[in-house]
């Protein structure tokens, strides 16, 4: 565990192999542990209307067999040697990742390799994984408090399909697919040419590059699908929409603007900004806000998307009309004054500290190189985005405040519980 | 520092995917032809740095120099939930919350200046239902020192101000009716009331009535008697020096004095013989939200090696039985586990999910049919072993983690188990067999005497669970007025 290279720094190497998987890899001795992650250059801001959720509906199809291993037998080969996996769906990209024991990288590969070249798919796999999904999205959006505002709020900030809809997808697009877009999909995506593999932990990288040779070398490459348009064209004019929740009892404020893509010198100031009104109880938003009960609690967030984005401010009250006016007055403070210095200083060092924490595991280091690498093709924007964070101004907090949270930009989202409930 | 690996072939854990001649596992179909390594990884896991001050307050310490960062647990034994009268329930949480909100010579939002400002974190809990109070830290190697200094001025010195216990409280109380919209909270809450009926284990949360009561005085006296050095645990893990840290941390035993108190758990209520359906109302509701289960056992008992590959058998992950049958074949569900909650006294074991609501009966029969295969048959010899190996085999990724290192630390110290314990836990499991697995899903899960609560619409649910027995429906909102 003593290596001073990983202290700020990831050492990686990248290779392609002649199907244009590109290969990255990280030397870690320090734990008999080795984290393998595919990412994937598919999300939800491929899919068009009337394909809500496909992407993830297929991420699901993943784990139901492939030419050489049985349905749910990848789940079992995992767990029994002591791993543990997931794949996860977002706007921008699809992953799947494992942890295992050092010795078990052939088995990983092996998987992944196998589910990569060669689905093997049932149209009743695909109809209980459709079910599965239906749950999932009842589970974490239709049986949950506010669950529904997280998807509203997209619709109201972005004009383009591609970025407003939900990953997750709606229920009538779920119920429509057919087995045969799922194997479509897998053609068009599921290549090695779009697709980014990273290997981090105790194997050597030439024995981890060959053992991909031997597993991924002979997978053919195919035509990428074109990149999605991401682009929004900016309608001036603040938009608000109000939501009835049945099962909220407290209203919910959502005020949220368009920000630049997350490798954008002026994300890097927006997200600090973000930390300025809500890292920790010394956060304007805790002390200026909820401790002057105007709200019961209150944050801001930054979406990080490869092209257009959102700053979220949000806050949960009974009175939705003093939280709103409360969010209002804070975001005009950071626009019309600059922050004390102090701020942005705390922001810096909590983004320093919070990376360094994560970046102790092999799965958060393998998972991010992959992921930058696809949207960025620039794994080393890991390395190098602390120090663009570092470069960020209190000028450059207030200039960004102003343009991006200016109020013919602002989409407001209230969410109210139901009437009866509030008169009672 | 993690160095002492050894690679060995362990026969009794070792996979032979040829022999499989058991009756195949729910829904799993194996091809058996991806590449598995027989060997096994046997790891030593490293052991921290341990002390014992002249005040009786426990150190650990784990040098870990991967990144520049610290992290301090202070874990006070005995400061929690669980050792508060029912009927002053929230004294050890609000004491937690507002230990950092003054001392003597600094207002909440100085504190919260001084620790912030160098990019650290602090986290003050003492969680209903829990045993401790817990203060966390997380900083900047260069400023861990710094930080550390706070938070003793904030363990030692609160002063519990008025107008932040009243803003506290304002909060918490306006926060009751959306707690008592989650799912997840109300089948939590009532699922405590079946288990553990009017011992604090059973309070799930505040309301109105504890939360109105609560005084500065209540607080002042809990901090005073129950911040005990001796009951005490602080686990430093990080890029530190231990010498150099020791050196300072010993200095907490000249002011942070020992206290005469002395925790004593209130006995828990024996397991329920007689089952128990409840639903909880939830107009509207698109899913049942499931729990189901009885008190067990607690960490100590001879039979936790056994419980836990029963429980990783019939719930413990994706390759469980429940998520294999409920999820991956009938697809009632997005997810369902069982969890074994063993602790210094019995705990739960217990099974959890979510269900589509027309699939609630049919979803019940299924998890009473796998309780049912678990008690009546015995476990195939593979999927035994393989349960068996798929937790041994994870201590190697523990070792990437500190947190879990310092929490095998932490619990051979909180049950008092000898100081080899880790290093035989292996050898106990693999000596569990398939009558052991049999037994103590006889003895632990009885249909009989299940405890069973579903949170959804009563409408539904009352005929979907009456072949089960008799079901006895309250209201989701009408639970707050209860103190």
């Amino acid at each position: 565990m003593g290596s001073e290279q990983a202290k700020a720094l990831v050492n990686f190497s990248e290779h392609r192999l002649a199907n244009g998987l590109l290969v990255i890899l990280v030397e870690d001795h320090s734990a008999p542990t080795v984290s393998i992650s595919l990412a994937y250059d598919v999300g939800s801001r491929d899919e068009r209307p009337g394909e809500s959720g496909f992407a993830h509906l297929f991420e699901h199809m993943m784990f139901q067999g492939s030419e050489n291993v049985g349905k749910g037998e990848h789940f079992l080969l995992i767990q029994n040697n002591g791993g543990t996996m997931n794949g996860t769906t977002s706007s921008e990209r699809t992953n799947y990742y494992q942890t295992l024991p050092s010795n078990q990288l052939d088995l990983a590969l092996f998987l992944e390799a196998d589910r990569m070249k060669a689905l093997a798919v049932t149209s009743a796999n695909f109809e209980n994984q459709r079910g599965t999904v239906i749950e999932e999205r009842k589970q974490n959006y239709d049986n949950r408090p506010y669950g529904r505002s997280s998807e509203i709020l997209p619709e109201l900030v972005f004009d383009n399909f591609a970025n407003a809809h939900s990953t997750i997808g709606s229920l009538a697009d779920l119920e429509a697919f057919t087995f045969e877009q799922a194997v479509k999909f897998h053609n068009a995506y599921y290549t090695p040419n779009n697709c980014v593999i990273a290997v981090v932990g105790d194997v050597t990288k030439e024995h981890a590059l060959q053992r991909i040779h031997h597993y991924f070398g002979a997978i053919p490459s195919a035509p990428r699908p074109a990149s999605p348009d991401v682009s929004e064209v900016t309608s001036a004019g603040e938009r608000r929409q109000i939501t009835i929740d049945p099962l909220a009892r407290l209203a919910r404020i959502d005020i949220a603007f368009q920000i630049p893509a997350a490798n954008s010198p002026d994300f890097h100031a927006l997200q600090l900004l973000t930390m300025v009104l809500s890292g920790g109880q010394s956060s304007r938003l805790y002390q200026e806000v909820v401790l002057k009960q105007e709200a019961l609690s209150a944050g801001a967030f930054v979406q990080e998307r490869r092209g257009p984005g959102m700053l979220v401010v949000a806050a949960f009250g009974p009175d939705e009309a003093k939280a709103e006016a409360a969010l209002l007055r804070e975001i005009d403070r950071v626009c019309d004054h600059t922050v004390d210095a102090w701020e942005l200083e705390k922001a810096k060092l909590t983004l320093r500290r919070q990376t360094s924490q994560q970046l102790l595991s092999t799965v958060t280091r393998a998972n991010l190189l992959a992921i930058y690498a696809v949207f960025y093709q620039d794994p080393d924007f890991l390395n190098r985005r602390l120090d663009l964070l570092d470069q960020v101004t209190l000028e450059d907090l207030q200039r960004v405040a102003r343009h991006y949270l200016d109020a013919p930009r602002r989409r407001t989202l209230l969410t109210l519980p139901p009437a009866q409930e509030k008169a009672a | 520092m993690f160095s002492a690996l050894t690679l060995i072939l362990m026969s009794t854990l070792t996979q032979d995917p040829s022999n499989d001649k058991d009756t195949p596992l729910s829904q799993v179909e194996r091809k058996n032809r991806a590449p598995v390594s027989p060997e096994m990884l046997r790891v030593s896991l490293p052991k921290p740095f341990e002390s014992r001050l002249a005040n009786g307050l426990t150190v650990m310490i784990l040098e870990d120099h991967r990144t520049p960062v610290v992290t301090a647990e202070l874990t006070i034994y005995g400061a929690g939930e669980q050792f508060v009268p029912v009927k002053e329930a929230g004294v050890a949480n609000f004491t937690a919350q507002l230990l950092n909100k003054g001392t003597k010579g600094k207002n909440g939002r100085e504190i919260a200046e001084e620790i912030e400002r160098l990019g650290a974190t602090l986290q003050v809990h003492a969680s209903y239902g829990g045993e401790s109070t817990s203060l966390q830290l997380t900083a900047l190697k260069e400023t861990f020192d710094k930080a550390l200094r706070t938070v003793a001025d904030v363990l030692l010195n609160p002063t519990f101000p008025e107008d932040e216990i009243a803003r506290l409280r304002e909060r918490e109380l306006a926060s009751l009716p959306q707690m008592l919209m989650s799912p997840e909270y109300l089948v939590s809450a009532k699922f405590g009331t079946a288990l553990y009926g009017e011992h604090p284990m059973a309070v799930e949360g505040p309301t109105a009535t504890t939360l109105a009561q609560l005084s500065r005085e209540q607080l002042v006296k809990w901090h005073r008697e129950r911040y005990a050095p001796q009951n005490a645990m602080l686990m430093i893990a990080g890029d530190v020096d231990t010498k150099a840290l020791m050196s300072r941390v010993k200095l907490l035993s000249l002011v942070w004095t020992r206290l005469a108190f002395e925790p004593k758990l209130t006995a828990i209520p024996p397991a329920s013989t007689a089952r128990h359906l409840v639903v909880i109302n939830r107009p509207g509701s698109v899913q049942t939200t499931l729990r189901m289960g009885n008190l067990s056992i607690d960490r100590r008992h001879p039979d936790y090696f056994a419980l836990t590959i029963a429980n990783r058998i019939l719930g413990g992950g994706s390759s469980g039985r429940l998520f294999l049958n409920l999820r991956e074949e009938k697809g009632y569900t997005y997810g369902i586990y069982s969890q074994l909650q063993a602790r210094r006294q019995a705990g739960p074991w217990q099974i959890s999910g979510d269900l589509k609501a027309d699939s609630t009966h049919d979803a019940m029969r299924e998890i009473l049919r796998e309780i049912e295969r678990l008690r009546e048959e015995p476990v195939p010899a593979t999927e035994l072993e393989e349960a068996k190996r798929s937790i041994v085999a994870s201590f190697a990724l523990s070792l990437e983690q500190p947190s879990r290192i310092m929490q095998y630390a932490a619990d051979r110290y909180r049950y008092e188990f000898p100081a080899d314990y880790w290093d035989h836990y292996p050898a106990q499991l693999a000596a569990v067999t398939p009558s052991d697995v049999q037994r103590v899903a006889r003895q632990y899960l009885n249909p009989a005497a299940l405890q069973i609560v579903a949170v959804g619409d009563a409408a539904l649910l009352k005929e979907a669970l009456s072949e089960w027995g008799e079901v006895q429906v309250e209201e989701a909102e009408a639970l707050p007025v209860k103190p």
